[in-house]
């Protein structure tokens, strides 16, 4: 399995593995402090207003294999949308959805988001749904985990109900984005013979199940 | 900036997340984000101005020439506080910049009237987008300020913002002006700084006016001439950048802010300020490509890829030689005037269209193949695929192990074959 890994290096000029991931959401749900909180592992105290896009990146490990997550944190008011992030949806490999658990109307603007990840052509690419802030106000005032839960099980994706802010919640941050690695790696293309894991069940699992048949088989006919 | 308190309020009860739970951990202002204001104090504007045994000469003698045109300001023409502005070291001080920013915009007493209070204001559509980008605007407010002092600066930077969408409705707010609009109302006070940040907003010459149209299609047009510009001046620098297809993203805040989102340096803003206040609307383009020229190797050092120089450019230095940046700015305006860079412009952004165009044809064809080969591929296809293993080699093994299974399974049990 080492050995073929090698192989896909070989048209790449990196030896890591990229992938790209756009973190999308309204104006101040927290996608920079997300954003932040996973690259660098502590909140980001004094975060500012996104002026187009910005860039963050992590190294994380998946099956042995050291790959990299490039975050575009983008800006959240709309006049950045059309003409100016426009440029950042190339390529990109996977898609978060952030909104703020306190705020109904950042929750209601998916749709819209949802929209716009879909006309680049990202219907195909892992998506996750991000409730940020969960730490904030009172469980009443707080959207409903079954609503967004709805909503994401719609559009297929999984939801996250998390907290930047908080230093307890910093595993739950971590496992949004390893969600996506982990998905992206195992969804790379079935011809690359580095899938792993897979491959070996089908050679182990076959021979196996056939010698049964052949015992019974041969039993059978002893009998008769 | 008269407060010189040492970080006494950090952990303030207002952080970004909304002002709901205190942060738990307040103390840490050693963001590796970028070093904040609050990290550096030496450079800072307050300490500039008590070292006057370290000044320059040449900035003694400018300040000593400067207060005497401020002793009778209306004997002194525009052009003289112009060349204040403009020359080494600008305004030099806060106190100075007070008087002579509304000088050079042309600003009278008579429009420097009392501001609205906040809650006459607050039904205004951009409000919670305002109010929202001020709470978080932190970082620009002097380190150490008292914390009552700081709210009630954010409410007068709101109040200041949405007097002037009010008073022209068809400007619309964008997420950055409050940067512009911090730093006059730092310098000049919440009176001056209204008709100052209606100058710069409305006009055909307003230099922020382009920036607050319904979309943001004239600021990109505009940071469109950063690159010819800088090809004309280092072609191979053009061919970099534009290899790594890095666009012009990266000085976007530079340009919607004049630099005052992207400085951590106060006293870097504000002398920029100083020159952009007196400079003609498109002249911080000419000083983002001075920029990039400045930090011509450290891009080539760089990764020829676009989340790499995105990420190097876009982060400024606190060591930058604003005075140097400034002169070599205003050569490359002398030498490439707007006008002569047009049809360069044009150029580039037909090709930048043929591009898109080129990249939509590409998605589309890509998402025909996709459907189709969804079709192709039937669920006993594809379930065989997932049984079968995916070498070449192990498949056909597995394949004769069956076949070989087949024939034994057939020599024993003929009957069942032969029926």
């Amino acid at each position: 399995m080492t050995g073929s890994s090698n192989d896909h290096n070989i048209a790449g000029l990196k030896q890591k593995k990229v992938f790209k991931i756009i973190v999308l959401g309204d104006s101040g749900v927290g996608k920079t402090c997300l954003t932040y909180r996973f690259c660098e592992g502590q909140f980001l105290d004094k975060s500012e207003a996104t002026i187009g896009v910005d860039f963050r990146e992590r190294t994380v490990r998946i099956c042995n294999e050291e790959i990299k997550l490039q975050l575009w944190d983008t800006a959240g008011q709309e006049r950045f949308r059309k003409s100016m992030v426009q440029h950042y949806y190339r390529n990109v490999h996977a898609v978060v959805i952030v909104y703020d658990v306190t705020k109904p109307e950042t929750f209601h603007s998916i749709a819209s988001w949802m929209q716009e990840v879909e006309s680049h052509g990202l219907t195909g690419a892992p998506r996750v749904l991000v409730g940020n802030k969960c730490d904030c106000g009172t469980p009443e005032s707080r959207l409903a985990t079954a609503y967004a839960q709805r909503l994401a099980d719609k559009h297929g994706m999984p939801l996250f109900e998390t907290s930047a802010l908080l230093d307890s919640e910093c595993d739950n941050v971590e496992s949004i984005f390893m969600t996506l690695a982990h998905k992206l790696y195992s969804k790379q293309p079935l011809r690359v013979v580095r899938v792993e894991g897979e491959p070996g069940y089908g050679v182990v699992t076959l021979p196996r199940q056939r010698k049964p048949h052949i015992t019974t088989g041969t039993d059978n006919c002893l009998c008769s | 900036m008269e407060d010189k308190n040492q970080e006494s309020n950090i952990g303030d009860t207002c952080n970004l997340n909304g002002n709901c739970s205190p942060p738990t951990k307040n103390i840490s202002i050693d963001l590796n984000h970028a070093k904040n204001i609050d990290d550096i104090s030496t450079p800072s504007e307050l300490k500039f101005d008590e070292d006057f045994e370290f000044e320059d000469p040449d900035v003694t003698a400018k300040r000593k020439e400067m207060e005497k045109c401020l002793e009778n300001p209306d004997i002194v023409n525009i052009e003289k506080w112009q060349s204040f502005a403009k020359s080494k070291a600008g305004l030099i001080a806060d106190e100075y910049r007070r008087r002579i920013w509304p000088l050079l915009v042309g600003v009278t007493r008579d429009e420097m009237t009392e501001p609205p209070s906040l809650d006459e204001l607050s039904t205004h559509v951009e409000y919670n987008q305002v109010v929202l980008d001020v709470n978080r605007s932190l970082k620009r407010f002097p380190p150490g300020i008292p914390y009552e002092q700081r709210v009630a600066l954010q409410d007068q930077l709101t109040v200041l913002i949405l007097r002037v969408i009010i008073k022209y409705p068809h400007l619309k707010y964008y997420q950055g002006y409050h940067d512009v609009a911090i730093t006059l109302l730092l310098v000049c006070g919440d009176k001056a700084s209204f008709p100052l940040l209606c100058r710069l907003s409305y006009g055909p010459t307003a230099p922020l006016a382009p920036f607050m149209q319904t979309t943001m299609q004239p600021t990109q047009h505009l940071l469109n001439y950063m690159l010819p510009v800088l090809r004309r001046a280092d072609d191979k620098l053009a061919d970099c950048l534009d290899k790594a297809g890095v666009g012009t993203m990266f000085a976007l805040p530079w340009y919607l802010t004049w630099f005052g989102h992207s400085l951590n340096r106060y006293s870097d803003v504000v002398r920029l300020y100083d020159y952009f206040l007196c400079a003609p609307p498109l002249f911080p383009v000419y000083v983002t490509a001075a920029l990039v020229l400045h930090r011509a190797p450290a891009v080539y050092a760089c990764d020829v890829d676009m989340a790499m120089m995105h990420c190097l450019l876009s982060r400024l230095p606190d060591d930058l030689p604003f005075e140097d940046i400034l002169v070599t700015a205003k050569k490359l305006y002398d030498e490439n005037d707007p006008t002569d860079l047009e049809a360069e412009v044009d150029a580039l952004e037909r090709r930048e269209e043929e591009q898109r165009r080129l990249d939509e044809e590409r998605l589309r064809q890509r998402r025909v193949e996709r459907a189709g080969r969804n079709r192709a591929a039937n669920g006993v296809l594809a379930r065989l695929r997932r049984v079968l293993p995916r070498s070449p080699l192990a498949r056909g093994a597995a394949l004769a192990a069956a076949a070989a299974l087949l024939a034994v399974y057939a020599y024993y049990r003929p009957d069942l074959f032969t029926r």
